[in-house]
């Protein structure tokens, strides 16, 4: 096998390990968000640091393959592929970390009515699966998955359009909940930018297979 | 460009090339007319006959050229002997260190020796060797012959291996192979078809030479195989009898012309097809 | 820290009066690719040259100073010893064009007049083809002339007879140049499996080259050693303005 196929297959062995590390962040801040558990809180924060760590490690991989291969066709666009991506989902882990945070500083958990209202919950199961489909057309090269995250994120942005008039109307009713409903639609604005992020890598993913470029597009291509 | 104009250059071009050609047969029939005469004089005198008998003496008929013919292969012999170790040595000198003064010297003085007239050498041979040794000899022959052999036979060893790409001698050497061991299993053996041929040549060369052999070997009428008395020749033989007034010795010239011609063209044959079978492919 | 097999201290290398390697220090490590890249007459391949001696060989060509392999000079040792520690691979193939494949793989034997019994040669030639990847192409015509080897083959028969002598180190002087692109790579890929076994020098003026076959790159500028490094480094952040004006190519 050549060098660079060398490099190129521990980079990409890399950028799993570290989609894996993140949706892990993810999904424990959503069951620590679901069950008001702060240890598993704590583990997120914690672990921040590893994903800042692999983020660091895999630009210094890229620029080190650029350097030294001067790759071309596919093989450029995965390295350009890989780094933006490396950089979108380390905003991922940045706003698990932050939602952790959140579950950290709280000092009750929210009420069901309010999580019912803003249907945070299915919001939330959906950003999480849209970045395990995100790591999955990347990790079987299919575009066609790629494709169906877009759709997804559709789904994200109404509820966020929703969420604000929605916790209007509640807070009429239930003005008690004030500083929760305040931090609830924070966490939905950070949900809605995972989607966002989630977006942007599936579109990467699609430059890399197919050259293609679908950004600032609109979507039916 | 007007038509006339090209049709004159077009016109030209064309008697040039006519006139180029002619040239080319011009060089070929002298030696097409040579050939078919002297085949057609001597070949009715060659028989088995002619070539197991020495010449009778005056007035007996039949006879024959064994004496020159033993005595031509003698002497040649004994001519490579000296000259071929000596001239591929030298060339092999010329070809490694092309830029010392020795070799400037060494260049210039075969290029003199080469121009040198066959009779002169002869002439030295005669005083060098055959006054100090008291007779005339074959070995003498031989002598006067090797140095004419040795210009031949140095410049075509030089030129053969000067040809060879100097990335084969850097090969050798990289591997750790000592100088002697480069020119002897590396250099030689890809340029044998170079020297062999350069050999080739000189002995085509020398075996019609007469001037050299006049006052050296001399001359024998019976057969002999001892190197320090005289000895017969085929270009001495044709000398002596050609020009006797006996029909049967002129008929022996004629017979041993067409067999030094023979000789002559064999030799060439031979040579073209050893270097073609012999030559590496670099 | 890794061993360093060959050291040179204020070496110097001159044709008559002229200098052409001024003053090189450079330590090379062991089981590693070093490049030496430069532009044309920069010195990298007088340099080179010095290292097995075979500078000395033009006449007027002489040098000075400290150069030793494994703590030995060099120049104190005799040079048909130091040529077989140290092999040469040059620009152009040059197998011997009158012997057959096998004994062009064990020509640094047979012209020395060295007598191995035949099953001890004939591993040689296996072994020796085998470390090149040429083993299974010729495997069956090794009494062939290797005339009809392509061009890569014939440089890989140059490393396999190279190879056959067991040396430490081994030279390249511009191996690839002379070759098509896909004899290139192949070429390129045999140089990560030799260096586990041997240590590599190799002189290029095709800087990605350099880039991507060795683990430190020295940069040789009219006649001087500029900078020596890790590749990394070297290609990415290079210490010296005329290093990096030369990967950039501002000047050739």
């Amino acid at each position: 096998m050549a060098q660079i196929e060398t490099e190129l297959q521990l980079l990409k062995a890399e950028a799993i390990n570290m989609w894996t590390l993140v949706n892990s962040q993810l999904s424990k801040a959503r069951l620590a968000f679901l069950n008001f558990d702060k240890d598993l809180a704590r583990e997120v924060v914690t672990k921040e640091k590893r994903v800042n760590g692999s983020e660091l490690k895999i630009d210094r991989d890229c620029e080190n393959i650029f350097a030294l291969f001067c790759p071309v066709a596919i093989d450029l666009r995965f390295l350009l592929a890989v780094l933006k991506i490396n950089s979108n989902l380390e905003r991922i882990g940045d706003i698990a970390d932050g939602i952790a945070k959140y579950i950290l500083d709280a000092e009750a958990p929210f009420t069901r009515e309010l999580l019912e209202v803003t249907r945070i919950l299915p919001m939330y199961e959906e950003s999480v699966k849209m970045l395990e489909d995100t790591q999955e057309a990347f990790e079987k090269e299919d575009t066609i998955l790629a494709r169906s995250v877009f759709k997804k994120d559709d789904f994200l942005d109404d509820i966020n359009r929703h969420a604000h008039k929605v916790l209007e109307r509640h807070l009429k009713d239930h003005p008690e909940d004030t500083s929760q409903a305040l931090w609830l639609l924070s966490i939905i604005r950070k949900l809605e930018r995972v989607g966002d992020q989630a977006k942007n890598v599936a579109e990467e993913i699609i430059f890399y297979l197919e050259a293609k470029v679908l950004k600032h597009k609109n979507k039916f291509v | 460009m007007d038509g006339k104009n090209i049709k004159y250059r077009i016109g030209k071009s064309y008697v040039a090339q006519i006139v180029t050609t002619l040239f080319a047969f011009a060089c070929v029939i002298p030696l097409l007319f040579i050939l078919g005469y002297i085949i057609k004089a001597g070949i009715t005198k060659i028989n088995w006959h002619f070539l197991v008998n020495i010449p009778k003496p005056v007035g007996e008929a039949g006879g024959g050229i064994l004496n020159a013919l033993v005595g031509s292969i003698l002497i040649i012999f004994f001519a490579s002997l000296i000259a071929i170790p000596i001239g591929i040595l030298a060339g092999i000198y010329l070809a490694e260190n092309g830029k010392s003064r020795l070799a400037y010297w060494c260049r210039l003085c075969v290029d003199i020796l080469q121009g040198v007239p066959s009779i002169v050498i002869g002439i030295i041979a005669y005083f060098w060797l055959v006054k100090p040794l008291g007779s005339f000899s074959a070995l003498s022959g031989s002598a006067a012959l090797a140095i004419m052999m040795l210009p031949i036979v140095i410049r075509s060893t030089e030129e053969t291996l000067k040809l060879l790409p100097s990335s084969l001698q850097e090969a050798a050497f990289a591997l750790g192979i000592p100088f002697h061991r480069v020119i002897y299993k590396v250099i030689i053996p890809v340029g044998v078809s170079g020297i062999l041929s350069g050999v080739m040549l000189a002995i085509a060369r020398v075996t019609g030479e007469t001037a050299p052999l006049l006052f050296t070997a001399f001359g024998n009428p019976y057969l002999s195989f001892n190197i320090t008395k005289p000895m017969q020749s085929l270009p001495l033989l044709i000398f002596n009898y050609a020009t006797s007034p006996y029909n049967d010795w002129l008929n022996l010239a004629w017979g041993a012309s067409v067999i030094l011609l023979l000789w002559v063209l064999l030799l060439n044959i031979f040579t073209k097809l050893i270097t073609r079978k012999w030559k590496v492919q670099l | 820290m890794e061993s360093t097999i060959i050291k040179s201290r204020n070496f110097n290398a001159l044709f008559g009066s002229n200098t052409v390697v001024k003053n090189v220090n450079i330590d090379i490590p062991r089981n590693r690719v070093v490049a030496v890249m430069g532009p044309s007459g920069c010195g990298k391949t007088t340099y080179l040259r010095c290292i097995n001696r075979m500078h000395e060989l033009i006449p007027g060509a002489t040098s000075n100073g400290e150069m030793t392999i494994n703590n030995e000079n060099i120049y104190d040792m005799h040079p048909i010893f130091v040529r077989q520690k140290i092999g040469m691979v040059f620009q152009r193939p040059n197998p011997f064009p009158n012997l057959s494949i096998y004994d062009n793989v064990i020509a640094g034997y047979k012209l020395n007049g060295v007598k191995l019994p035949r099953a001890e040669r004939d591993r040689i030639v296996e072994h020796s083809l085998t470390r090149v990847a040429l083993w299974n192409e010729v495997k069956d015509s090794l009494n062939k002339k290797g005339s009809f080897l392509s061009g890569g083959q014939q440089q890989r028969l140059c490393i396999a007879r190279a190879v056959a002598m067991e040396p430490e180190v081994l030279l390249f002087d511009e191996p690839t140049s002379a070759l098509d692109p896909i004899s290139t790579s192949t070429v390129e890929e045999l140089f990560h499996e030799l260096k586990v076994n041997y240590t590599l020098i190799i002189v290029t003026h095709n800087m990605q080259q350099a880039a991507r076959v060795s683990d430190k790159t020295a940069f040789f500028y009219l006649g001087e050693l500029v900078e020596y490094d890790e590749t990394k480094i070297m290609f990415t952040n290079p210490k010296d303005n005329r290093t990096q004006n030369y990967i950039t190519g501002r000047f050739s």
